[in-house]
């Protein structure tokens, strides 16, 4: 093209030269070419598109081309289902290995269509939910096409409906797949158990000791542990998208409550349209084993009757109070929303369970499978949830965060150590251009004194985790704290073991809600409220350490080594955050009157400061998506504090002086 | 010439854009005639069919069988569930009623106090038509404490054979529909919903209170051992495991580093503590992991984890394959601090709700059976899996969480903004107006309920307030005021004697602080309890001291459902005792909190007590409420009763943030407080 260019300006004796028609010719040509190459390039760079659409590396294939076999009527047949079976009995675990992300893998055999001897086929190839369902498998984290990497098989014979197979055939069709190994690890999915005319509650076919996700179990077919109980599918579901709107379902709209009754088998499709509906279903099926019953509490969103009971029915449903029936409601949506409402929420829940029982350590909790997501939300679960009051020869261990004021440290170790329950002292020595002192310039002490040194300045070291803390609990002082008493520290001290998953500390501050601005404000006046402490001097538990250092949400904590500042607010609405609880401030105010003392009070007084401050408010409210602070009216005092009591039979006279 | 040339470059230049467009196009075409072959390794997936939506459904509504009603049946006759042996009809009216079969001739001390125990309890009745459950006591074969069948067998039908302890009589006859509580037994044997799986408990098991658990902080001991491992011959071997692969297949001892093995008698000292899942005697140390705070984790357990009805064992150990220990060994050195935290405390609470004694084993047998029958008003998971526990947290009160003091965390809720004042009366008998006015000055009395409990007639006129005033005629009993009243609507309530005197911003105050702690008593006036050495026994105080461990209940605020503890769950001697001794209902009252709680009451401050508490003149009761000479066998009786000491005590007080500081009085919420 450059060529081209050059000729152009060098040619004006040539254009006059050539025809019209080649000058036409040649830009055409140039054109082709141009668009040509423009077109590729685009096919280049967009290749996402078009190779998404799974169509594009996926074989093209229709369910009737699906390779034939043929069985012979001699093929062997699995063993009838070993009710004894359990996970550490008939599942090979061997085979799921270690996988680092606890996760099984699943691997779904090629599909074939099966024809007797006579050519007669052994059931439909495959139904649509069936269909569905392996797409879901293959689409999940549990799929491998690798066999020997996989752990569960799904067959992809269709055994979801009873009715529409030869059992015999079916299951000589199950012997012969290649790992079949006595059906050990195979995984099968039934929906529609048994056939006229008793109805058996499991899968009639011969499977041994294969898994059965199954539709309908009673108390007698279900091994506990081993199968899986699972939904019996509401085609329906699919085709009626909006169910308020759903004519024939008008039923289930008004009632609270919806009876399920047990038809000639014990899985129900129209459960799931009762839960779809929000109704709240009354199952009246003795024996019956509600779907995913090994995880689902189908106390909190059903209502089980026993068949002998059925007249009672509705004194019984009169009983329960108006709250309950609502929370039931809820439930039963979430039960459905999260685990009915299609094949592919069936299909993974199935997994779910087992990927749980072969890796219990990393299995989901109760709350996670039962809770709605509004109380999952809502609700706080404290770290330190039992009642415990810790023992007070434990003691505590002082931290103390220093740059470079020796001085002032050195009094406040001397101070800290005449507290009695003190059982060690670390000073975390943040300064990495100086030398802490020799050893000999230190404060001889009764405890252990540790120096650990740091190598950034950063304020986040105050609440690193350090392996020398061997208490539970832990003061955070500054190096400039020397106003609080042995009495103080001590009562402190036992203050915080009465509330050991809270903050307990010495000045206290509040947030309040800036009206004008329309943001929070940080308070440091003289209030009847307090929501924060100061860590400056605080007791806390060592597990905060952890948290702040590793649970820390979003950027907060290199915010605050890049800000050099709010490390203790953050701290505040971490401890709030994961206990729900408000902070204790102890003993009463103090005027920090010394001139060094500038730490808390001082430089609290500073305006930009407070600026600040209140930035890092709204900055973790923003974070936290959330004001997790609480705001109480109350401090720990002494019991006899400013009682008419004489003082010297106070446990702890020394508090409040200056 | 010179044309020829140019056309040549020009050609040229044609040729080599031509030859850039089909290698480029021909590449992008070639990947779209032919598609890829699979490459080895790239997942290849279920196939997309084109005919997916022409398939069938699986189910066509007109197969869809006609109602059967012959209902699924047991495939070997012999086997029971629920709904088959059990006939809750018996059962209607109040609950679970429990007839115990008396013992036939000479019988063992350890026998006769598990009768009385459960003949003490709630849930029993004297007369075997009128009970629900009929429960046969199989103790130990060895002491031939072995029952013939009763008389009233039926078949087994309602009936529960319990058999604490391992060793128990032989099946002498066929149990037919009874149910099996027993001790860990077989998975196989085990029919889940129908049998109850107990603990396997040792022969000194405590009858009743028991020891507490071991734990004594949250989180594990630094440098304590990760693992714990069960001997052959009893005891515990810990193996400090490090991060090389040290599984418990007797390698550790062959390869032992330093200080790594350690033998231990009694209990384990370890983060885990590993349990063979074969053996059902295994289930003991699993029971011994429990109490000591060690994670259990259980190899493959042939025998029903015990309650697992009810508890979610998920939360307190670790069931894991025993085929797998490499695996196993790496996900507890890897486990995150906050799941051994969270397990660690579990098995605390667990232990010390259901197993720490007989009495609490045999009381959670019968919640568990209570439950069943229930249905909907049983106790939601929630009670049962976080404390106190389902045996402190009656389902009779409420199924709703919220309703009660403990869960408000959990549920992301909060106790009611307002209170109700229960006044009672006692002889003389005076109205208390000046208390009526200064109570339902507060802005958060929604009620005031006065109790009238003396001779004298009712007044026919009380003071105009402006809440609603309920008298209520009692009984006369010290009972009464802690019965749970059907018009006491509010979370929490002011309990109230005519003679206190408190101030609206007292009790103001004091219900804010209630707010913050609702499952605890928040008192105004304390009582310290101490052990005496001199009489060996427990004593209590009301005079002044640096700590306290109850709060008087005649001015105090606490939840009302201790109400319905107080009056559902405490054995009928109890509420006897109180009556008699009308002192003891406050020492009661606070030994019921403590014994949910676990933590001690919350005292506020109180502006009148420095005129009387000076010396507390003996005999001399002053115009307030003081305890009477303290009676000292009420605390101890009630601690055997307990079966432990349940009170804790506390050297703090909650005072308003300002209290006395030296600030303007101006700036204080509560300045009626400091008010000499």
């Amino acid at each position: 093209m450059c060529a081209s260019v050059k000729y152009n300006i060098r040619g004006p004796a040539l254009i006059p030269r050539m025809k019209t028609k080649h000058r036409i010719y040649y830009i055409t040509l140039f054109s082709i070419v141009l668009l040509g190459l423009i077109a590729t390039g685009m096919f280049q760079f967009w290749p996402h598109s078009i190779e998404s659409s799974n169509d594009w590396n996926v074989e093209k294939r229709s369910v009737r081309d699906v390779p034939v076999v043929r069985l012979p009527a001699d093929s062997p047949i699995p063993e009838r289902g070993d009710l004894s079976c359990r996970m550490h009995t008939c599942f090979d675990v061997y085979r799921c290995g270690f996988n680092p992300k606890n996760k099984i893998k699943v691997y779904i055999y090629a599909l074939k269509k099966y024809v007797d001897d006579f050519g007669v086929s052994v059931s439909n190839t495959i139904s649509r939910e069936y269909n569905e369902l392996l797409m879901a498998i293959s689409d999940s984290d549990y799929y491998t096409d690798d066999i020997n990497r996989a752990c569960l098989f799904v067959p992809s014979i269709d055994v979801l409906n009873q009715n529409t197979l030869r059992i015999k055939e079916t299951a000589q069709a199950l012997a012969q797949l290649s790992r079949w190994d006595r059906g050990s690890n195979h995984l099968l999915f039934n929906m529609l158990p048994g056939g006229p005319p008793d109805y058996n509650t499991a899968l009639d076919v011969p499977r041994d000791r294969a898994l059965l996700a199954g539709g309908g179990f009673s108390t007698w077919t279900y091994r506990q542990g081993y199968d899986v109980s699972i939904p019996v599918y509401s085609p329906l579901s699919a085709e009626v998208d909006l169910p308020e709107k759903g004519p024939g379902r008008s039923f289930a709209l008004e009632a609270t409550f919806c009876v399920v009754l047990r038809g000639a088998r014990l899985g129900q499709a129209v459960l799931s349209d009762v839960l779809q509906a929000g109704c709240v279903p009354v199952v009246i099926a003795d024996s019956y084993i509600l779907p995913f019953s090994e995880v689902l509490d189908w106390k909190r969103a059903s209502v089980v009757v026993p068949e002998e009971k059925m007249s009672d029915v509705y004194s019984i449903l009169q009983s329960i109070p108006q709250r309950q029936i609502e929370e039931m409601q809820r439930q039963a949506r979430w039960f459905w929303e999260a685990y009915f409402q299609s094949i592919k929420a069936i299909a993974l829940a199935t997994l779910q369970i087992i990927n749980d029982r072969i890796y219990p350590y990393a299995a989901i909790s109760y709350e996670e499978w039962n809770d709605p997501p509004v109380v999952k939300w809502g609700s706080v679960s404290n770290p330190l949830f039992l009642p415990l009051i810790p023992p007070q020869s434990q003691g505590f261990t002082a931290i103390v965060l220093t740059y470079d004021r020796v001085e002032s440290l050195f009094r406040v170790i001397t101070e800290v150590s005449k507290v009695p329950s003190l059982s060690k002292l670390l000073v975390v020595w943040n300064n990495q251009n100086k030398n802490p002192p020799e050893d000999s310039l230190w404060p001889k002490i009764r405890v252990p004194l540790k120096v650990v040194r740091t190598a950034e300045n950063k304020l986040s070291n105050r609440f690193f985790p350090y392996d020398e803390i061997e208490t539970e609990a832990v003061l955070a002082i500054d190096d400039d704290i020397i106003m609080l008493t042995s009495d103080e520290l001590q009562f402190g001290y036992e203050v915080w073991r009465e509330f050991p998953d809270r903050l307990v500390g010495y000045p206290g501050r509040l947030h309040l809600w800036d009206h004008e601005m329309n943001k929070w404000k940080y308070e440091s006046e003289w209030t009847n409220e307090v929501s924060m402490v100061l860590t400056g001097a605080a007791f806390y538990h060592k597990y905060f350490n952890y948290l702040y250092t590793y649970k820390m949400p979003g950027d907060i904590k290199n915010w605050v080594d890049a800000h050099m500042n709010c490390e203790d607010i953050a701290m505040n609405f971490l401890v709030a955050n994961v206990t729900g609880k408000a902070v204790i401030k102890v003993t009463p105010r103090k005027k920090f009157k010394c001139p060094e003392c500038t730490a808390i009070d001082g430089l609290s007084l500073d305006q930009t400061h407070m600026v600040e401050r209140s930035e890092c408010i709204n900055k973790f409210a923003s974070v936290f998506g959330t004001m997790p602070l609480k705001v109480v009216e109350h401090r720990a005092d002494p019991v006899l504090y400013k009682d008419d009591f004489p003082e010297k039979l106070k446990s702890f006279p020394n508090i409040g002086s200056l | 010439m010179q044309s020829w040339r140019r056309r040549k470059s020009l050609w040229l230049a044609l040729s080599a854009s031509w030859l850039l467009l089909v290698l480029l196009g021909g590449f992008s075409l070639l990947r779209l005639a032919l598609p890829p072959r699979p490459q080895p390794g790239a997942s290849q997936g279920w196939p997309r069919w084109l005919d997916a939506e022409l398939l069938q459904s699986f189910s066509q509504p007109r197969e869809l069988p006609e109602d059967t009603a012959s209902p699924p049946q047991a495939p070997h006759g012999g086997s029971c569930n629920w709904e088959a042996c059990f006939d809750t009809s018996k059962c209607r009216g109040d609950g679970l009623k429990v007839f115990v079969y008396p013992a036939v001739g000479p019988i063992s001390e350890t026998h006769r106090r598990i009768l009385a125990s459960i003949e003490g309890s709630r849930f029993h009745t004297f007369s075997p038509a009128g009970a629900c459950l009929l429960l046969l006591l199989s103790l130990d074969a060895q002491t031939g404490e072995c029952s013939s069948m009763p008389l009233q067998w039926n078949r087994g039908r309602n009936h529960l054979v319990l058999r604490l302890y391992p060793a128990a009589c032989p099946r002498t006859f066929q149990l037919g529909q009874a149910m099996v509580a027993e001790a860990s037994p077989t998975v196989d044997s085990f029919r889940p919903g129908f049998d109850v799986a107990l603990p396997f408990l040792p022969e000194a098991h405590p009858l009743r209170g028991g020891a507490p658990g071991q734990l004594r902080q949250h989180s594990p001991q630094p440098g304590v051992a990760l693992l714990a491992l069960e001997e052959e011959r009893g005891g515990w071997r810990t193996a400090d495991t490090g991060s090389s692969a040290c599984p418990w297949d007797g390698r550790c001892e062959q390869d032992p580093g330093p200080g790594q093995t350690q033998h231990q008698e009694t209990l384990p000292n370890a983060t885990f503590c590993l349990i063979s899942g074969h053996r059902p005697e295994a289930a003991s140390r699993f029971l011994q992991a429990l109490q000591a705070g060690c994670i259990p984790v259980l190899l493959s357990p042939r025998w029903e984890l015990p309650f697992s009805e009810v508890i979610d064992w998920t939360k307190a150990a670790i069931v894991a394959d025993e085929r797998l220990p490499l695996q196993v060994l790496a996900a507890l050195q890897e486990m995150s601090p906050a799941r051994v935290l969270a397990l660690r405390q579990q098995t605390q609470f667990l232990w010390d709700a259901y197993f720490s004694s007989v009495e609490k084993v045999i009381h959670t047998t019968l919640e568990v059976i209570q439950d069943r029958i229930f249905g909907t008003s049983a106790h939601p998971s929630l009670l049962w899996n976080s404390p106190p526990g389902a045996l402190l947290a009656l389902s009779t009160f409420s199924t709703s969480p919220q309703d009660f003091p403990f869960y408000h965390l959990q549920q992301g809720s909060r106790p009611e903004g307002r209170f109700s004042a229960l006044i009672w009366v006692a002889p003389p008998g005076q109205p208390p107006l000046k208390l009526i006015q200064a109570v339902a000055g507060s802005q958060h009395c929604a009620q005031i309920l006065v109790l009238w409990s003396n001779e004298r007639p009712l007044p026919s006129r009380w003071p105009e307030t402006a809440v609603p005033l309920t008298v209520i005629d009692g009984h006369r009993k010290v009972s009464d005021r802690f019965y749970p009243y059907s018009t006491i609507r509010t979370d929490a309530i002011l309990s109230l004697d005519a003679r206190s005197s408190l101030s609206t911003s007292e009790v103001d105050f004091a219900f804010l602080v209630w707010q913050s702690f609702p499952e605890r008593m928040v008192g105004f006036l304390t009582l310290s309890h101490f052990w005496d050495e001199a009489h060996g026994g427990w004593g209590y105080t009301a005079e002044r001291t640096n700590e306290f461990s109850m709060v008087l209940t005649t001015a105090a605020f606490y939840h009302r459902y201790y109400h319905t503890l107080f009056t559902h769950s405490l054995p009928k001697a109890l509420r006897t005792l109180a009556d008699e001794a009308p002192t003891c209902v406050d020492v009661l009252m606070n030994f019921i909190v403590a014994a949910v709680t676990k933590l001690p009451p919350i005292k506020v401050p109180y502006g009148k007590q420095r005129q009387e508490a000076a010396p507390l003149a003996p005999g001399g009761p002053g115009p307030r409420s003081k305890p009477q000479a303290p009676a000292p066998d009420c605390i101890n009786q009630l601690a055997a009763a307990f079966g432990h000491m349940p009170l804790l005590s506390s050297c703090l007080r909650l005072d308003p943030v300002l209290f006395k500081d030296p600030v303007s009085v101006q700036r204080k919420k509560y300045r009626s407080l400091e008010k000499p």
